[in-house]
């Protein structure tokens, strides 16, 4: 699964440290979801998609591989 | 997402504190009575089995608390994690296990690395994970 995160946040202009404390979780988490080493839960995609006012699918992507 | 019951995050530095506690009492024990005591006073309860038993409590139960410790922040990618190491812990520990089975006879000794490995390469392998990413992210 691909995303766009590291996109958004530079629109947005937060660092991950402010996404991290806008949903709840360490920044090593945002880091490894960033990386695509850390696919995050159904809950937490969704959390990230409301702090961006956007829809999970514009965020969050599948990859050929999925 | 509800993660099961864990201690508090203060609870790994009691667990390592007790780990540590435990090595100069059994360090001394040997010093005085060489690595296999006096088996002469055999039977449950003597001095031997219960010098044995605390020092080995101490240990598994400070293991065990540090090793089931909250994170500082525990989220979702903590416990996806914690489970990958567990895996590892149970499947280097049945190795380990099935190895000393196959060669070796001493079963007091089979117990007590059954006792330590699981414990001690989860930790191992628990940090080692959370150090690689905190690693990352001052890159």
């Amino acid at each position: 699964m691909k995303n766009n995160i590291r996109v958004e946040r530079a629109i947005k202009n937060i660092t991950q440290a402010d996404l991290a404390e806008a949903i709840g979780v360490s920044r090593q988490t945002i880091n490894t979801i960033e990386s695509n080493r850390y696919v995050p839960s159904t809950v937490l995609a969704l959390k990230i998609a409301r702090v961006f006012g956007k829809p999970v699918e514009e965020i969050f992507t599948l990859d050929d591989e999925d | 997402m509800k993660p099961l019951f864990l201690f508090p995050y203060w609870c790994r530095y009691l667990g390592y504190f007790l780990v540590f506690v435990h090595i100069p009492f059994v360090l001394y024990k040997q010093q005085l009575m060489g690595l296999h005591g006096d088996d002469a006073d055999m039977g449950i309860f003597n001095g031997r089995h219960l010098f044995f038993m605390s020092t080995t409590l101490l240990m598994a139960i400070g293991l065990f608390i540090a090793a089931f410790s909250k994170e500082k922040i525990e989220d979702e990618q903590i416990v996806q994690l914690r489970l990958d190491s567990l895996q590892w812990a149970v499947y280097v520990n049945y190795l380990f296990l099935i190895i000393s089975l196959v060669f070796s006879t001493d079963t007091e000794h089979i117990l007590f690395l059954n006792l330590l490995v699981p414990l001690v390469f989860f930790i191992v392998r628990f940090r080692w994970k959370i150090f690689q990413n905190n690693r990352l992210i001052k890159e």
